[in-house]
């Protein structure tokens, strides 16, 4: 029986394999967009998960009054360590804070991220260097470099002997040994491209350094609550140790401290942003409606075809097939063709691959072994065959055989219902995906018209590692600079305007004291990057006292103050008086997402971070000659830094604080189509199928003397009726969901109307568009013909 | 053989009640040949449809060989049939993507009829209706009446003790309706019970026993003489 059931099933499909591609074709594009997601998600959920103590692995954070944090002070784990029973392994580290050079005989290569941790962390994160993981003697650290640096610079290595290399520039005459190579998991919360391993972290530095992370492993069974509070009295215990003061006493208490797993480090980190979470949520949303879109596809086209197998129905049960085994047939006929989708989505989903892992930035790949795709692809396969199988099965199985074997039964009253609301449903969807493509568009446009307070153009922003913190330092560097053709000015600062946060600092004027970010900077920052003055001056050499304590901040500063003259005023933080000096526009150094936040601008600052990136702005004219002179002379110009001249251009840096928004544009522009085209494949043949049930309609009209434009207007009105419908659904639910969208950033534009008229009229359209095509034939054929078949 | 007794069945709309049958009384003798006839509308279908176990009535009783078909469940009924019952239809109904020979092959299967012996009665059957030639074509590649005679011959395949044929001539021409109503009194000699619906005194000529319906009532029987003998 199987075997004749197969027959039927195959030739079935055959004799419609117009239908059968669409639905099957319609499928396979959804599926390889779900296979894609369902790839990311297990990679975006599965960051550290091979370690083996993954369950029991916590990072410790504070929390302040106005703020979250990861960084804690280096004594904090030890003391952690020391004290309480149930935390088996304390581990500590710190990043590094810039790039640098590394080189050997015959290479160099620039390490970005330079990771130190104590030996316990290297432990508890499975470090493991070629040659196995060294515990370094006494004061010593163990310097090791990614598996991909140690090959640039030892492209002929086979053993696994130290070797020596210079650091930075090699007049300078720094060396170190590096011990192994050690693969950089970038399936990690912990990254790095260079590491060094010492006993311990920060030896000296005391409660107020909280440059570190502290990793905690507890043992089984731990209530992390209770442990959590025993910490926080600990450290509050820690910060007033010998402290009387009642006021820092009552303070303390304001400040706790959290305990965050390590699988929630990557994708919803207690403290930090859950971009990478909101981005996986959206794309499996996006993923599972495309699947449900071309699963309703199946399931209408699956019922419009009923009425053809009808017949074969009633035969069957006339025979003595029960409505089980009819049922079993028809949703293995499904399955098949699920398969065959599947199979080839595989395939698609392989070619798009590439795409997708530089739009998101991954290295995802389909034929693992460990890929857990091998075991939820089989379930995925049977979720899709029951949810766009299960009903037509149903439906088609329960045929009454005395009536289809009289011959002329259509199934076109029994799911109506069912079938226009599964339309309705699939261009709600697209109607979505469109209107949100469109606010996300329109959005994007607005921030790169917008006026963002400063001009990135023609800004180079050289990489440094010599520190310029005294400004003094800078000035012969600035004078060799400027000496060459083309350039207009030159600065150096503690950071860039690139989306990277400020340092944060408690300063007080006219007694009101206030948390603002502060930012180091030299001569002519302003300048160079454009930013006007609202009112007093920027920095300039003709003030002595500008270089020690003058001041300029930000209006969004001024506002925080309530200042209302604030010209001469003066601002007291980190043990300095400094005098307002001037009062710039606010810019966005941070992109739309974030608001400007109060900034002060100081040349010396004793509490702050060290000066290190420059600055120039050069003639567009002139930019190349620029750059190769500056090579050229580099190691001249600023022997500390050295051999090796590398730059950037800022608005480049400055542009990808849009691509988390330029992918999102991707994925809905990708969602948007792929929905419309799944949607409109499967009307194109659902209206095939309602045209040729009202052919002999069509026909008796025809004599009647309707004309062709009449008759599609009856075909596209039904049709025409479900779109409006199905955009009067949508409408409120874009607005909702993208209006949350919109409140993610600071800076937006005002809901549009037009993205909503524009997503009725492409789907109206291509409707009709669809829906005629189809009816053409109809309309076109001889009425004499359609009525023969009475 | 069949024994109907007061069999009622009434169609609900929504708004309409019709009755279909209206206390039919009808007893049917082994090797009978019984023709049904009646204006449309008159319940002759859907007669032959409970007689087929593929309509259910309100109310009576069923016997089929003293067995009480109509407190039968579903699947009960769906055995019965297989084992009993061949069904011919006016439009043929045979499945379009099955050739002949497998079309007939279709009720031994679900009768699990091992697959050497169903080949041999299925060769057997074909050989009887002169469709030799024909049993690897598709029905749409066959004449009318030589689909009518695959559906026969599948309606035969299994050797039931009912065969029940619903105009079977009613979409053929005269020649070939003429074929298949001497196909069916051939059939009816070898002993196999039928029950015919039939529009046209000429096929009804060929039966037994005639019986007329009108607004779901038996209003007259009638015995065809030069048949009947042959029966007796």
């Amino acid at each position: 029986m199987f075997k004749l059931n197969l027959k039927i099933a195959l030739r079935n499909l055959w004799k419609n394999r117009g239908i059968t591609s669409i639905n099957v074709g319609g499928l396979a594009v959804a599926l390889a967009a779900f296979i894609l997601v369902t790839l990311y998600a297990n990679y975006e959920t599965s960051f550290d998960k091979k370690n083996p103590n993954y369950d029991q692995i916590y990072i410790v954070g504070r929390i302040l009054p106005d703020l979250k944090t990861n960084y804690t002070p280096p004594p904090f784990g030890k003391a952690i360590k020391d004290n309480l029973p149930e935390v088996e392994n304390v581990g500590v580290t710190k990043v590094g804070g810039f790039e640098f050079a590394i080189s050997s005989n015959g290479a160099t290569i620039f390490t970005k991220n330079l990771l130190r941790l104590d030996y316990n962390a290297a432990k508890m994160f499975n470090i493991n260097p070629t040659g196995g993981l060294n515990k370094p003697a006494g004061d010593e650290r163990l310097f090791y470099l990614s598996k991909e640096n140690m090959d640039g610079l030892f492209p002929n290595k086979k053993d696994n002997k130290p070797e020596l290399v210079s650091l930075g520039s090699k007049s300078a005459g720094q060396t170190a040994t590096v011990q192994g190579a050690v693969i950089n998991d970038k399936h990690s919360n912990i990254t790095f491209d260079a590491l060094s391993i010492a006993n311990v972290l920060g030896e000296g530095e005391n409660y107020g350094y909280n440059n570190y992370n502290t990793y905690i492993q507890v043992k089984e069974g731990t209530d992390i609550a209770n442990l959590e509070q025993k910490i926080t009295a600990m450290y509050r215990a820690e910060l007033v140790k010998g402290e009387t003061d009642k006021s820092v006493l009552e303070r303390v208490k304001e400040v706790s401290v959290f305990l965050d797993p390590l699988k929630n480090l990557h994708l919803r980190p207690k403290a930090g942003t859950d971009a990478n979470y909101k981005i996986l949520i959206t794309l499996s949303v996006l993923g599972l409606l495309i699947l449900v879109i071309a699963c309703i596809n199946f399931t209408n086209l699956s019922i419009a075809q009923a009425t053809k197998r009808a017949k074969e129905v009633g035969v069957k049960k006339v025979m003595g097939a029960f409505r089980f085994q009819l049922t079993i047939q028809f949703l293995l006929e499904i399955f098949m063709q699920c398969v065959v989708a599947t199979v080839l989505g595989l395939i698609i989903a392989e070619i798009i691959l590439p795409q997708f892992n530089n739009l998101f930035l991954v290295d995802l790949a389909i034929w693992r072994m460990d890929n857990v795709l091998i075991w939820q692809l089989p379930l995925i396969l049977l979720f899709i065959t029951l949810i766009a199988g299960v009903y037509p099965a149903m439906v088609l199985s329960g045929f009454k055989p005395a009536v289809v074997l009289k011959g002329n039964f259509t199934t076109s009253k029994q799911s109506y219902w069912l079938r226009n609301s599964l339309l309705v449903v699939q261009f709600s969807i697209a109607v979505i995906f469109i209107t949100g493509l469109l606010i996300i568009s329109s959005q994007l446009k607005y921030m790169r018209s917008q006026d963002i307070g400063f001009s990135a153009n023609q800004v180079v922003y050289i990489k440094n590692i010599a520190y310029f913190t005294n400004p003094k330092d800078f000035e012969p560097i600035r004078d060799r600079i400027m000496k060459i053709e083309g350039v207009k000015s030159a600065t150096v600062a503690s950071g860039i305007p690139d989306g990277s946060e400020n340092g944060t600092n408690g300063y007080t004027v006219e007694g009101k004291e206030a948390n603002i970010d502060f930012l180091d900077i030299d001569f002519d920052y302003f300048e160079t990057l454009n930013i006007k003055l609202k009112e007093g001056r920027f920095f300039s050499k003709d003030f002595n006292t500008d270089t020690a304590s003058s001041a300029i901040l930000n209006e969004s500063a001024i506002a925080k103050y309530g200042l209302k003259n604030p010209i001469g005023k003066i601002i007291r933080g980190c043990r300095t008086d400094y005098k307002i000096v001037g009062v710039i526009k606010d810019f966005k150094t941070q992109g739309f997402e974030t608001a400007i936040q109060p900034t002060i601008y100081t040349m010396k600052n004793p509490c702050g971070n060290s000066k290190l990136e420059i600055m120039l702005k050069v003639d567009e004219s002139r930019m190349s000659e620029v750059l190769a002179t500056l090579k050229s002379q580099w190691s001249d110009i600023n022997k500390k830094d050295g051999d090796n001249f590398r730059y950037q251009f800022l608005d480049e840096l400055y542009g990808k604080l849009f691509q988390k928004q330029e992918q999102l544009q991707s994925v809905f522009f990708a969602a948007a189509i792929l929905t419309i085209l799944i949607a409109m494949l499967g009307l194109f043949a659902f209206a095939k199928y309602i045209t040729n049930g009202r052919i002999k309609e069509i026909a008796v009209r025809k004599i009647l003397g309707a004309n062709d434009l009449q008759i599609f207007k009856l075909i596209n009105s039904s049709f025409f009726v479900l779109v409006m419908i199905a955009n009067l659904i949508s409408w409120p639910l874009a607005y909702i969901l993208t209006k949350k969208w919109l409140e993610t950033f600071a800076y937006r534009i005002e809901m549009p109307i037009l993205p909503f008229i524009l997503s009725a009229v492409i789907t109206i359209s291509l409707t009709i568009i669809t829906v005629s095509i189809q009816a053409r034939n109809a309309v076109k054929a001889n009425p004499v013909d359609a009525l023969k078949y009475e | 053989m069949i024994k109907i007794e007061n069999l009622e069945k009434v169609y609900k709309t929504e708004e309409i009640e019709t009755t279909a049958l209206n206390g039919i009384n009808l007893h049917v003798k082994e090797g009978e040949f019984v023709s049904i006839m009646g204006p449309s509308g008159c319940g002759k279908s859907t007669l032959l449809n409970v007689m087929g176990l593929l309509d259910k009535p309100e109310s009576g009783s069923y016997k089929f060989i003293e067995t009480e078909l109509l407190t039968l469940n579903d699947r009960e009924r769906s055995n019965f049939r297989k084992r009993n019952m061949g069904f011919v239809f006016q439009n043929f109904n045979l499945i379009d993507e099955l050739t002949v020979f497998e079309n007939i092959e279709l009720p031994l299967i679900y009768n699990k009829v091992p697959a050497g012996e169903r080949k041999k009665l299925v060769n057997e059957i074909i050989g009887r209706m002169n469709i030799v030639n024909r049993s690897g074509h598709f029905p749409q590649q066959l004449s009318g009446g030589q689909q009518q005679r695959v559906a026969v011959a599948r309606a035969l395949v299994t050797k039931p003790k009912l065969v029940l044929a619903d105009e079977p001539t009613g979409n053929l021409d005269s020649t070939h309706g003429n074929e298949v109503m001497e196909l069916l009194c051939e059939l009816n000699e070898t002993g196999t019970t039928i029950v015919m619906v039939t529009h046209s005194s000429h096929d009804a000529s060929f039966s037994n026993r005639i019986i007329n319906l009108k607004d779901g009532h038996v209003i007259s029987e009638k015995i065809n003489k030069g048949r009947t003998e042959e029966l007796i």
